[in-house]
C-alpha cells in the first residue's frame, strides 16, 4: 500500500531511545458501542477527543461514513480511525462500482482487518463496523492488530467496560429500534460519566433495512457548558501596543497570495465554507 | 514460662494506632529544624530519590522540584553587592516569578539560593540557628568563614544523598572585612571576590567580568549587579521575574529593591541604547 | 486472539497519559532492582486567593486513578487544628497523591492542636506555615508527593496564603493554583488577580502606558473567579470535575460552599 513514508522511522526510533518523547497523537480515548435490532443495527459514540489529560475537542465526530448503509465507529488514534475509514470507504466505492453490487459489511470488515493486520497494530484504529446489506444485518469489531469479532452487541474504547456493564444488565434479544437506540445511548452515557477518556455528547447512527440511514448527531447533550459568573470583556486598549503598521487591501498581495472571489451579490457563486461551532456571545 | 510467654505476647490492640516513637513526634515539640529525615524503605535511597524527583535524568519523574536561577555576589570598595533573579521552574513550568532568593540569615549575614529551593531555605534557616547559638555560646558574632564552614560541612555529610544547592554566604565582620564564600552541595567551599551561580551564571559573568573593578562607587556597583542579572534574565529561559538587590556593609545589609525586569529591560534598551539587537519595529 | 482482546480495552497500550503507567522506567543498562512505586497521581486541582480580610481555598472533589474515578467526593481541603471550639482559622489544601496528602494533614493537624494545648493559644498562620515547611522537608529523601497550599488570616487580620513544593520550599503569595490543571488556572489568576498583561487604556502611548495597579478584590468577586476557574478547568481537563469545595476564611470563621461541577 503506497502512502506511508518511513524515511524518518530510524531517526525517530533512535531519538526515542535517547529519551526524546514521541509527539502526542490526539487519541479519542473513547466509548463506542453497537447493537443489532430486529430490522437493523444501531451504533453510538461519545464526542470527547483527548490529548493526554487535556480535552482536545469537546464535540468531535467518531461515527464515520463507509457507504450509505455501512457506518463505522472509531476509537484509538484519531487520525488513524479517520484515514483508515476514509481509505476503506474509497476502496469500497470502487469495488461496488466494478462489481455493480451493493457493498457488504463483511467486505468492509475484511478490508479493514487485512489493512490493519499488515501494519501490525502500528495503525491505532479500533473500530465498530455496522450496516445492512443484501445478506442481512452486520455488526463487527475490528482491533488495531487485525482481529475481529461478530456479536449482537459490542463496546470498544477506554469506556468499553462501563458501556458493556449496561449491555450485560439491560440488553434483550429481538429488541425494537427504539429499544436498541435506548440501550446504546445509555451505554454511551455510562462511558461519558464513568470513564475519564469519554465525555460530552452522544452521537447515534441508525441503519435500518430498506430505509435511509439516520445520523442522530448529538442525540443527547447532557454536558452543556455552564454560564460564567463574571464578565471577562477587556476594555479596548488594555493590551500594550508598542508599534503598529497598517496594511491596506491594495498592498496585501505583497504578503499573501490573494484569490479574488466573486462578490456576494450573486448567490449562485457564493463559496460555502464549513460552519464552525462558535459559542454565542 | 510466664515471662517467656509475656515476651512474645502482646495485647490485641497494641499494634494499632501510633507507635510510641510516632506519638513522641506528635506530642513532644521536636526541634523544628532537626536532622531526623525519613528514608524510603529501599536499599539505595538516593537512586529512588533520583528516579522520583530528578527531572534532568528522568523527564517523566512524578515530583518536580523547583530549580533554575541566576544569582551573583561580588566584593568591592564599599562592601558586597548581592543580586538575584526571582524565577522558580519545575521542569518547563514557571512555578513562581516572585521567589526571594536572597535569604536573610540574620541582620548581618546574607545567603543566596540556587538549585533546590527547599534545600536552600531549610539549610540556611538551620545555619541561622547555628549562628545564633554561636553568638550565645561565645558572646560574639560568628565570622563569615565559620558560618560558611558550618554549611559546607553539613552538606558534605549529606553528599550523594541528592541535595542540590549552590549558595553564597556574605557578610562583613570587623576581623574579616567584607567576606564572600561560595558553597555547593558537592561540598565545595571557596572564598572569592566575585561569583555567579545558577543556570544563568555564564550570562551574568559576561557582563560582570567586563565591567567589574574593585574601586566601584556604591551606586555604580548596585547598577552593575542589576545589569548583570538583567543580562541573564534576557538570555536564560530559567531565569526571570524580578531583580532582588542587596548591599552588605559593616553595619549589616541594606535592601535596594525587588524590581520587575520588564520595565528595566526597556529602560536599558531605550535610554542607554543597549540590547540593540532587540527590535520593536515591524518589518 | 484473546491476548489482543485485552489490549482492546484501551485505545492504545500507552495512552500518552500525564504519568507513566509502566511499572518502572525501562532502562536497558544497569542493575535492575525490584520496582518500588509508592506514588499514585490522584488528579484534581486546588487554588487559593487572598483578599484584604479573607482567604479562599478551593479544590475539586474528584479522585482519579488512570482513566477511572475513585470517588466523586473526596475533599482536598482540611481545617487544621479544628477541635470543635471553632477557634481554628487555618485551612490546608493538598493535591497530588491523596494518601500522602492525608498523612500530611494528620501530622500538621496533630501538631497545631498540641501547640494550642501546650501554649493555651491557637498557632498563628505564619508559624504554622513554617512548621509545614519543616514537616515536608523531614521527608526530603522520601518526599510527600503533594503540592500544598495553606491559607488563613495573619496577625493583622489580612488574608494569608502560603504555597509549597513537595519538599517544603514555600512562599507567601496573593494567589496560587496547584495540581493537574494548575497550568490552565494559574495564567487566568495572574491576569485576573494580579492584572498581569493588563494596562490602563489611554494612559500613555508605547512604553508610557501604565500597568493596571493591583487592588485587593472583594470576596464576592473572588468567589466568582474561583468558580469560573474551576468550570473552565472542568471543560478542558479530564481529571477535574464532579464538585467544587470552597472554604472561605474570615474573622467570623470558616464558611464552606459546595457547588456541583460537570461529571463527565
Amino acid at each position: 500500500m503506497p502512502g506511508f513514508d518511513f524515511s524518518n522511522y530510524n531517526r525517530n526510533a533512535a531519538l526515542h531511545a535517547r529519551g526524546v518523547p514521541l509527539p502526542k497523537a490526539t487519541s479519542t480515548g473513547t466509548t463506542i458501542v453497537g447493537c443489532i435490532f430486529d430490522n437493523g443495527v444501531v451504533i453510538a459514540a461519545d464526542t470527547r477527543a483527548t490529548s493526554g489529560p487535556i480535552v482536545a475537542d469537546k464535540n468531535c465526530e467518531k461515527l464515520h461514513y463507509i457507504s450509505p448503509n455501512i457506518w463505522c465507529a472509531g476509537a484509538g488514534t484519531a487520525a488513524d480511525t479517520e484515514f483508515t475509514t476514509a481509505l476503506i470507504s474509497s476502496n469500497l466505492e470502487l469495488h461496488a462500482l466494478s462489481t455493480g453490487r451493493t457493498p457488504r459489511v463483511v467486505t468492509v470488515m475484511t478490508l479493514l482487518k487485512q489493512h490493519l493486520f499488515r501494519y501490525q497494530g502500528h495503525i491505532g484504529a479500533y473500530l465498530v463496523v455496522a450496516g445492512v446489506d443484501p445478506t442481512g444485518i452486520g455488526l463487527f469489531t475490528v482491533h488495531a492488530h487485525g482481529s475481529t469479532d461478530k456479536l449482537p452487541y459490542v463496546t470498544m474504547g477506554s469506556g468499553s467496560l462501563a458501556a458493556m456493564a449496561v449491555f450485560e444488565s439491560t440488553w434483550k434479544r429481538d429488541c425494537t429500534k427504539e429499544e436498541a437506540i435506548k440501550v446504546c445511548s445509555e451505554a454511551i452515557l455510562a462511558g461519558i460519566f464513568n470513564d475519564l477518556g469519554s465525555g460530552s455528547n452522544v452521537d447515534v447512527c441508525v441503519i435500518e433495512k430498506d430505509k435511509p440511514t439516520q445520523l442522530l448527531r448529538n442525540y443527547f447533550k447532557p454536558n452543556e457548558r455552564v454560564k460564567k459568573e463574571r464578565d471577562y470583556k477587556f476594555a479596548r486598549g488594555t493590551t500594550a501596543v508598542l508599534n503598529e503598521k497598517v496594511i491596506t487591501k491594495e498592498e496585501i498581495g505583497r504578503y499573501v497570495t490573494v484569490h479574488e472571489l466573486s462578490s456576494g451579490s450573486d448567490s449562485d457563486s457564493l463559496v460555502v465554507v464549513e460552519k464552525m461551532d462558535v459559542d454565542e456571545v | 514460662m510466664d515471662t517467656l510467654l509475656a515476651q512474645y505476647t502482646q495485647s490485641p490492640y497494641a499494634s494499632e494506632g501510633l507507635t510510641s516513637e510516632e506519638q513522641n513526634d506528635y506530642t513532644e515539640t521536636l526541634p523544628p529544624l532537626s536532622l531526623k529525615f525519613a528514608l524510603p524503605p529501599v536499599s539505595r535511597p538516593s537512586a529512588f530519590l533520583r528516579a522520583a524527583t530528578d527531572d534532568y535524568s528522568n523527564p517523566n519523574c512524578p515530583i518536580k522540584i523547583a530549580h533554575g536561577t541566576t544569582t551573583l555576589a561580588f566584593r568591592f570598595k564599599g562592601g558586597i553587592i548581592v543580586a538575584t533573579d526571582s524565577r522558580a521552574t519545575a521542569g518547563n513550568w514557571i512555578a513562581s516569578q516572585t521567589v526571594k532568593k536572597v535569604i536573610e540569615i540574620n541582620p548581618m549575614l546574607l545567603g543566596t539560593m540556587a538549585g533546590g529551593a527547599a534545600d536552600c531555605q531549610y539549610w540556611l534557616a538551620y545555619l541561622g540557628i547555628q549562628c545564633r547559638l554561636h553568638e550565645l555560646r561565645h558572646k560574639r558574632r560568628i565570622s563569615v568563614a565559620a558560618a560558611s564552614k558550618i554549611l559546607a560541612n553539613l552538606v558534605y555529610s549529606y553528599k550523594g544523598m541528592g541535595l542540590s544547592m549552590g549558595t553564597m554566604i556574605t557578610g562583613v565582620t570587623p576581623e574579616e572585612g567584607p567576606a564572600l564564600y561560595y558553597i555547593d552541595s558537592d561540598g565545595t567551599r571557596l572564598s572569592g571576590n566575585l561569583f555567579c551561580v545558577g543556570s544563568g551564571q555564564t550570562f551574568a559573568y559576561g557582563v560582570l567580568d567586563a565591567l567589574y573593578k574593585y574601586d566601584l562607587e556604591d551606586d555604580e556597583a548596585l547598577e552593575l549587579g542589576k545589569r548583570s542579572i538583567l543580562a541573564a534574565t534576557h538570555r536564560d529561559a530559567y531565569s526571570g521575574g524580578y531583580i532582588n538587590l542587596y548591599h552588605v556593609k559593616e553595619d549589616g545589609w541594606v535592601k535596594h529593591g525587588f524590581m520587575d525586569t520588564n520595565p528595566i529591560f526597556w529602560q536599558t534598551k531605550l535610554e542607554k541604547g543597549e540590547f540593540s539587537n532587540v527590535t520593536s519595529e515591524l518589518i | 486472539m484473546a491476548s489482543i482482546m485485552n489490549a482492546g480495552g484501551l485505545p492504545s497500550d500507552q495512552p500518552g497519559y500525564s504519568f507513566s503507567n509502566a511499572s518502572a522506567p525501562s532502562e536497558s543498562s544497569g542493575p535492575r532492582q525490584h520496582a518500588f512505586n509508592p506514588y499514585t497521581d490522584n488528579g484534581g486541582s486546588t487554588l487559593g486567593v487572598t483578599g484584604a480580610d479573607f482567604a479562599i481555598l478551593a479544590g475539586d472533589t474528584r479522585s482519579t486513578s488512570g482513566y477511572n474515578i475513585n470517588t466523586r467526593y473526596a475533599p482536598k481541603l482540611f481545617r487544621i487544628g479544628d477541635d470543635g471550639d471553632s477557634s481554628s482559622r487555618i485551612v490546608l489544601s493538598v493535591v497530588g497523591f491523596a494518601a500522602d496528602g492525608n498523612a500530611l494533614k494528620e501530622r500538621l493537624d496533630a501538631i497545631v492542636k498540641m501547640y494550642k494545648y501546650q501554649h493555651g493559644k491557637p498557632m498563628s498562620v505564619k508559624a504554622c506555615a513554617q512548621r509545614l515547611s519543616t514537616i515536608l522537608y523531614q521527608k526530603r529523601f522520601f518526599p510527600y508527593y503533594v503540592h500544598a497550599i495553606l491559607g488563613g488570616l495573619d496577625d493583622d487580620g489580612k488574608g494569608a496564603l502560603y504555597s509549597y513544593d513537595p519538599v517544603g520550599s514555600y512562599e507567601r503569595e496573593q494567589c496560587r493554583a496547584a495540581g493537574a490543571a494548575a497550568s490552565l488556572i494559574m495564567p487566568f489568576l495572574d491576569n485576573q488577580v494580579n492584572y498581569k498583561n493588563q494596562y490602563i487604556p489611554a494612559s500613555g502611548t508605547g512604553h508610557e502606558l501604565q500597568p493596571r495597579a493591583i487592588e485587593s478584590l472583594p470576596k464576592e468577586d473572588v468567589i466568582g473567579l474561583v468558580k469560573d476557574a474551576f468550570t473552565s478547568a472542568t471543560e478542558r481537563h479530564i481529571e477535574v470535575g464532579d464538585g467544587l469545595q470552597m472554604l472561605i476564611i474570615t474573622k467570623d470563621g470558616i464558611e464552606e460552599i459546595y457547588t456541583p461541577l460537570k461529571r463527565d
